[in-house]
């Protein structure tokens, strides 16, 4: 029953007592509403029950209600109600949107200041499958990322948080495999998408005499500082990259041999291009043959091609040549 | 005599193609390897030199580093 004012000697029915009694067990009589509504002093101590298919607002005025009166509001439409406060001020921990068969108490401290006490399902934001409960100013909901995603801090979202793709970091990804072939071989339209290119070449013979093996990027428009294995000076200027050491040639037929080339900022067009290498080869001795050359290939361009030479008058015979770009 | 081949591989179309070198890339293919050549016969006559520089002065190549440490 709505709030009464009672006077000394009154008698109460028996539908007062009932009244009264679901009243203080939380129940009581209730007010169905299917539009918007602006709360009144008779819903003190009464259930305001919203059942609209729309979206509604009940609106909570001041110097209606006395400290201490309550109205209990229920949403069981599908619509979500939203406690408006109106002239009254209205507190909360939870959210004052109501989902359908969310509900709650609303308490007048004072004349002016509502408190809203939401049953505890009235307080989940979650609607959806891998929502997570976060926090803005509010309770709120953080929608599920994409596949793949993390969940990054970021203080301009409105939690603090957002799913994002992970940079590629320390990843390898294989640009080509190429057949050494012909005298030379050429590897051209390198992606400039990576940090890095690294070069694995194994296997290599060749139809020629024993000679030398060795890489010019970009087609020779480029030299190279490098310090040898087998140079006594520190500093020795070549226009290719030989993959050999100075004393003994690579054997033509023997295909245990296996180089690689790290050539890092690769793709930069302001600075040197610095590399390391190394590898081993069967030689002319015949033995294997360590290899390492480090240095900077001189060129501001990108590096967009690789070729391959053979000297000895002949041609390659076999040798795999991988380009991958790393970041 | 036909130039030597050389193979292209573009990694973009991942076409390949085959032709004779040019005139030009013949000559600095030429011109690299004759490079190579006498780069590497200068370093085997230094040691050839050294070689023999040590066996007149009958001492053996660490005796040199110590000499000359």
């Amino acid at each position: 029953m709505a709030k009464q004012t009672f006077t000394t000697g009154q008698v109460l029915t028996a539908a007062q007592m009932t009244s009264l009694q679901q009243t203080a067990m939380g129940g009581g009589s209730t007010t169905a509403k299917t539009t918007s509504y602006v709360l009144v002093a008779a819903d003190a101590g009464t259930v305001v029950q919203m059942n609209a298919a729309g979206a509604t607002t009940i609106t909570v005025n001041t110097a209606l209600f006395s400290a201490g009166d309550t109205v209990q509001i229920q949403n069981v439409g599908a619509g979500v109600l939203t406690i408006t406060a109106g002239t009254a001020t209205v507190s909360t921990s939870a959210t004052l949107a109501l989902k359908q068969y969310d509900a709650g108490t609303l308490y007048f401290n004072t004349t002016s200041a509502a408190f809203f006490f939401a049953v505890d399902a009235a307080d989940s934001p979650l609607t959806t499958k891998g929502d997570l409960y976060t926090y803005s100013t509010v309770n709120d909901r953080l929608a599920v990322g994409t596949n793949a995603q993390v969940l990054t801090a970021d203080s301009t979202a409105a939690t603090g948080l957002k799913w994002a793709t992970p940079a590629a970091s320390g990843s390898m990804t294989l640009l080509s495999t190429t057949t050494l072939s012909s005298t030379s071989t050429t590897i051209s339209g390198i992606s400039a998408a990576y940090q890095d290119l690294l070069i694995l070449v194994y296997g290599k013979t060749n139809s020629g005499a024993n000679g030398s093996f060795y890489l010019k990027p970009n087609d020779g428009a480029v030299t190279l500082v490098e310090l040898n294995t087998n140079t006594s000076v520190i500093s020795y200027t070549a226009d290719p990259l030989y993959l050999r050491n100075d004393t003994y040639a690579v054997d033509a037929t023997s295909a245990v041999n296996s180089y690689q080339i790290l050539i890092r900022n690769y793709a930069n067009t302001v600075a040197y291009k610095p590399f390391t290498a190394s590898g081993a080869y069967t030689s002319d001795r015949p033995g294997i043959d360590p290899w390492f050359s480090n240095g900077a290939v001189k060129t501001n361009s990108a590096i967009s091609s690789l070729v391959f030479y053979i000297t000895g008058g002949g041609s390659f015979t076999a040798g795999t040549v991988k380009v991958y770009g790393v970041n | 005599m036909a130039n030597p081949m050389v193979t292209i591989h573009n990694t973009e179309t991942n076409e390949i193609i085959e032709r004779e070198m040019t005139a030009q890339e013949f000559a600095a293919y030429n011109a690299e390897e004759n490079a190579e050549i006498a780069r590497v016969a200068a370093i085997a006559k230094a040691t050839t030199d050294k070689t023999a520089l040590l066996a007149k002065l009958g001492i053996t190549a660490d005796e040199a580093k110590l000499l000359l440490s």
